[in-house]
């Protein structure tokens, strides 16, 4: 059974001076697609700035806007209603590692079993794919093991990390964030031959939440696998997406789903913030 | 006086094609009348008309920046002609190619049918460096993304034309096509006087025509972006944007402001329409590219996505112009346009394959390797022509990188006789025709650019690595008869033109002054 | 036409005055100075130099620092050298506006400049300095004979006539610094090209009052300070599209007008007793009329610096 959840989430961006000039794509909104309903979906810019919607290449619903009048502070809030569903059914007959291995399917996945510098691996990651992979008879199983894997070697500690933090780093400090730890999941993936993709989202922090109480979440990154279907897990907190996981993109790694990015001119940034406010409707 | 064609070698048949000679002394059909003309010329006559060439180059600045220094782009005295229904099979193919090409485009950034139908293997998509997801889902108002292309055609030991590579993103060179035929109508008269050769300079109407019709708005206005005087083609940008009649912008001219581009003027900013770019995807947009280029304008690639803004040639193109997907272009033809492809590719070896890649390692003393992703002719090694660690650093390069190249049979490129001191000796020479796609037909400028290796025995033409260029002639099918006689005019009545007013001039004051003189001596 | 392009246009006309005009003051200076034993050397080059907006701190000034400072310091605009590098990079940049002619002029000119120091100390700066007005005069001709009467040209000239009144009113604050020798009327008439012109006006007679008069308000001779106010404000006019009901369109073209009055309906008695603040003020109105022409025409002309950012 799915939730109905109201988001809010806000960025603000400061710095030093007037900044004369700023171009910027916001990746804030949910992803209509068939678990999950965008009832309301808005993204408002101050100071104001008429935005633009598309899509990108991996499907993900950008915000663009422009600001050309001086500002020392940029702040940009999405806001959203979306329905959710519970955890997506587990079809039986899962791919074998032949199947995996077959021309088409490397083919058709392509980008997802390709190292990015973000996923790339080092001889003792290598050899730690290999080990998982020999030690179970179906992909599904291996990928499961690499999951709980990490949750049990990796540390969620906040603030040991940046955006471009590699696996290999995270592995060798046994410590991170989530999209550090679904990082480090989608490497050892690839490097069995299953292809994996990023997930970029909100996440409810709640398992029972009350409705209508205002809770301060994050942006959250998780992963999915392909194995006959795409199957998405949260490694960082080592359960199933359910209706508590809000997605609002895919990529190869967070380079391609970054939920606020641009270029500006005339001073400096001195800082962000964020802040994040679920809310269940039902 | 020697001929000029003394001792001029023509290879056994098969070897190498030459293009004025089928047999030593006999001229082929489409050159016998260039051949009568420059036979009777001493070779020192000719090097003297190829002088005042040069000099009338240099004198107008018409430079190529070789190794950071600007020199005359060197052309040669000697056109190459190309027969009227050998051109049609160019023109033809050419046009064929840029059509699939198209197709290819619009597929890999939307729906990507190709892709999944397997006729080119994603990974040679998704893993070029040109492969610009940011372009996925912009549609060009009328669909064309390739409004120059430039197909690199050379002919082989049989005298075929065969496909080289092709030029989807920036070509260049047209710029040398229209100065050198201006050039050579100066120096050669008499040689234009007996044949009838199909025009180029109504290339720059071509091009503005196809740029206009590319954008959704009635009166577009154009421009030309450049990267400025320092870069190495700014005279092609400046000849273009001249001859077009549109404004030659540089990056900071330009300013994007809610997905509209304008360019600022005296009289405020203008708004602007269609983008005829001379700069790299890369540099074209801080937002989505690089962000410490001073070269582009923030903002141009979401101007085109909602449609406001044309950029000429799309973002993106590269994909199509990868070396290692020109090796599936062929089933592109017959996959788009379900036609045979009429010009062929040279022989080509796709090095990801392990197999493919095996032979070539152990053949590379006979092989030319190319980087997949070079561009004027840098990093092309021609196997029969490198020392022992060329080929071995070639062979680790290769093992390393393999997608990163490909390997191609050596192709004897055909000869143009060409001027060498005072005599004609034969050099090898490429074709860069240039088509212009303006949304209902691809039109090709008749000939092109013709680049000859200077060096004897040299296979590289590019003329950043110290190659040159000749006129290329697409001659007319028929005949030049002589002029009608014109009807006798009207006799003219003859009115005296009066003499420019001569003024009081020197005479005037001399004669007084010598007056004076005598009188003054007249006295004691 | 582009910002960029008008501007770079404005500005030759600028250096390239610039440079014609300190050429003139430095030679007859210099040379009245050699010439005059009573001279104090250092003050009176202190005092050229001050007047050009280059103060020295060393203890002593001479000649040679003046000509190194103000002749040939390549990296200043203020300095011959310096104005002409500075006018050729800007052709460079717009070489389709300016004719092949003069683009060809300011190059050669450039080429020439290379030994300059040398051919100062074989020969002495008079010859240099006659050369460089002689390439200064030979541009100007070719942008006369070669130039439509276009917006390009129009930046051009104004550029021409703004630095034109900026520097004849540093000549002329060289006569009325208190203090060391002052330089006369006969050696200001001198630096404008002015001496001949002057003799025929007036008949020979050489006063204060004539003198301040004939540079500052002749209408006939192109570089009194009147004149070169008039053909700004008229290069002005044409730039843009018409007055309308009341006052002048643009800010430029108001602080002109009311320096051009201000001149035009003085007496020259009244002139000379305030010449002092009257030469401060003409050189912040320049000032001011630069800014406001950049205001106006040149707003968006170079490249913009971005700074990339990404937040999580």
């Amino acid at each position: 059974m799915g939730w109905r959840m109201q988001i809010r989430h806000r960025t603000g961006v400061a710095y030093a001076g007037p900044v004369t000039s700023s171009y910027n794509e916001a990746r804030m909104l949910p992803s209509p697609e068939p678990r999950q309903s965008v009832l309301h979906a808005s993204v408002t810019v101050t100071p104001f700035a008429r935005t633009h919607q598309y899509q990108d290449y991996w499907g993900t619903t950008v915000t663009s806007f422009d600001v050309h009048t001086p500002h020392s502070a940029l702040e940009v809030l999405a806001e959203s209603v979306v329905e959710t569903s519970g955890p997506a059914p587990v079809r039986a007959g899962a791919p074998g590692w032949s199947d995996l291995a077959h021309p088409s399917t490397i083919d058709r996945w392509n980008e997802f079993l390709l190292e990015t510098p973000r996923t790339a691996l080092d001889e003792e990651l290598t050899d730690l794919a290999a080990t998982v992979k020999g030690s179970h008879r179906v992909p599904i199983e291996a990928a499961r093991a690499v999951c709980d894997r990490l949750r049990d070697q990796i540390s969620y500690v906040p603030g040991t990390t940046g955006v471009l933090t590699d696996a290999v780093q995270v592995w060798r400090q046994k410590k991170g964030v989530c999209q550090d730890i679904s990082h480090l999941a989608i490497a050892l993936m690839r490097a069995m031959g299953i292809p994996a993709r990023y997930v970029s989202g909100y996440l409810h922090p709640k398992t029972n939440a009350p409705i209508g109480e205002e809770t301060a979440g994050q942006s959250h990154a998780w992963i999915e696998w392909w194995s006959g279907e795409w199957r998405a897990f949260d490694p960082t907190n080592g359960v199933p997406v359910a209706e508590r996981h809000v997605v609002v993109g895919r990529g190869r790694d967070y380079g391609d789903v970054p939920p606020l990015k641009g270029v500006f001119a005339g001073a400096a940034g001195t800082g962000q913030q964020v802040e994040v406010i679920l809310t269940r409707l039902r | 006086m020697a001929d000029l064609f003394e001792d001029y070698p023509v290879g056994e048949p098969g070897t190498v094609w030459d293009e004025m000679f089928g047999a030593p002394g006999l001229p082929r059909a489409d050159y016998e009348a260039l051949h009568a003309t420059l036979r009777p010329l001493a070779g020192s006559d000719l090097k003297v008309r190829a002088d005042v060439l040069a000099r009338a180059f240099l004198d107008q600045g018409i430079t190529f920046a070789f190794g950071g220094v600007e020199r005359p782009f060197p052309l040669d005295i000697v056109p190459r002609v190309i027969a009227a229904q050998q051109w049609r099979q160019v023109e033809s193919g050419v046009i064929q190619r840029v059509r699939a090409l198209e197709a290819f485009l619009e597929d890999v950034y939307g729906s990507g049918q190709v892709l999944d139908d397997g006729v080119v293997p994603r990974r040679i998509v998704v893993t070029s460096a040109h492969f610009h997801r940011e372009a996925a889902g912009i549609a060009p108002a009328n669909g064309v993304r390739i409004h120059v292309a430039g197909v690199d055609l050379v002919r082989d030991e049989q005298g075929a034309f065969r496909v080289l590579e092709d030029n989807v993103r920036i070509p260049s060179g047209v710029s040398y096509v229209m100065e050198n035929r201006r050039a050579m109508a100066h120096v050669l008269p008499e040689v234009f006087a007996a044949t009838r050769i199909r025009p180029v300079e109504d290339y720059p109407a071509m091009l503005l025509n196809a740029l206009q019709a590319s954008s959704g708005v009635d009166d577009p206005t154009v421009v030309v972006l450049t990267p400025g005087v320092h870069n190495s083609a700014y005279f092609e940008h400046a000849l273009l944007a001249r001859e077009m009649g549109v404004e030659l912008v540089e990056g900071r001219d330009l300013v994007c402001t809610g997905n509209e581009v304008f360019m600022a003027t005296t009289a405020g900013p203008q708004r602007v329409d269609v983008i005829y770019r001379r700069v790299d995807d890369d540099f074209l947009d801080p937002v989505h590219f690089r962000a410490d280029s001073m070269l582009g304008c923030a903002g141009l690639l979401n101007a085109a996505r909602v449609g406001r803004l044309t950029i000429a040639n799309a973002v993106g193109n590269g994909v199509a112009d990868d070396k290692l997907l020109y090796t599936y272009v062929p089933d592109l033809i017959r996959y788009y346009l379900n036609e045979a492809p009429i010009l062929p590719n040279v022989d080509t070896y796709r090095l990801d394959d392990p197999e493919v890649r095996a032979y070539v390692l152990e053949h590379l003393d006979r092989l030319v390797v190319k980087p997949v992703d070079g561009s004027g002719g840098a990093g092309i090694l021609i196997g029969s022509q490198a020392s022992a660690e060329q080929l071995a650093a070639a062979a680790k390069r290769i093992q390393m990188d393999p997608r990163g190249w490909i390997a191609q049979r050596e192709v004897r490129l055909s000869t143009v006789p060409t001027l060498v001191g005072d005599r004609l000796r034969p050099r090898h020479v490429d074709l860069r025709p240039f088509a212009v796609n303006d949304g209902t037909q691809v039109r090709v400028l008749a000939g092109g650019l013709t680049r000859v290796a200077l060096p004897d025995g040299a296979l590289v033409v590019n003329s950043s690595q110290g190659g040159g260029s000749k006129d290329t002639w697409v001659v007319s099918h028929y005949p030049v008869s002589p002029a009608p006689a014109q009807p006798s005019a009207p006799a003219v009545e003859h009115v005296p033109v009066p003499q420019p007013d001569p003024g009081p001039g020197v005479a005037a004051f001399s004669g007084q002054q010598e007056q004076q003189q005598q009188l003054r001596e007249g006295r004691c | 036409m582009l910002s960029r392009i008008a501007e770079s246009l404005y500005w030759i006309g600028r250096y390239v005055e610039r440079a014609e005009d300190t050429a003139r003051i430095l030679d007859v200076h210099l040379h009245r100075m050699l010439q005059d034993p009573w001279t104090d050397e250092d003050l009176a080059c202190r005092s050229l130099l001050a007047v050009m907006g280059a103060e020295s701190t060393a203890d002593l000034v001479g000649v040679t620092s003046v000509v190194e400072r103000l002749g040939l310091d390549v990296t200043d605009s203020g300095s011959v050298l310096g104005a002409l590098a500075a006018a050729r990079e800007n052709a460079r940049s717009c070489r389709e506006t300016v004719s092949a002619e003069m683009w060809e002029c300011l190059n050669t000119t450039w080429l020439g400049l290379a030994d300059a120091r040398a051919r100062i100390e074989l020969r002495g700066v008079h010859p240099f300095f006659q050369w460089v007005r002689e390439r200064c005069s030979v541009l100007a001709g070719l942008a006369d004979a070669t130039m439509s009467r276009d917006e390009g040209w129009l930046f051009l000239v104004l550029g021409r006539s703004v630095e034109r009144v900026d520097m004849t009113a540093r000549l002329l604050s060289t006569h009325t610094r208190a203090g060391g020798s002052i330089p006369s009327w006969l050696t200001l008439l001198r630096s404008c090209g002015a001496w001949e012109n002057y003799l025929r006006t007036y008949r020979g007679s050489l006063s204060d009052r004539h003198a301040a008069e004939f540079l500052m308000l002749d209408r006939l001779f192109p570089r009194s300070v009147l004149a070169a106010l008039a053909t700004a404000e008229s290069c002005l006019d044409d730039l843009e599209p018409g007055p309308g009901r009341v006052g002048v369109r643009t800010e430029a073209q108001r602080i002109l007008g009311r320096a051009r009055t201000d001149l035009a309906y003085r007496s020259a008695d009244e002139l000379l007793v305030g010449l002092p603040s009257t030469l401060a003020s003409l050189q912040r109105s320049c000032s001011a009329v630069n800014e406001a022409i950049s205001n106006r025409y040149f707003r968006q002309t170079a490249a913009v610096a971005w700074t990339a950012e990404a937040v999580a």
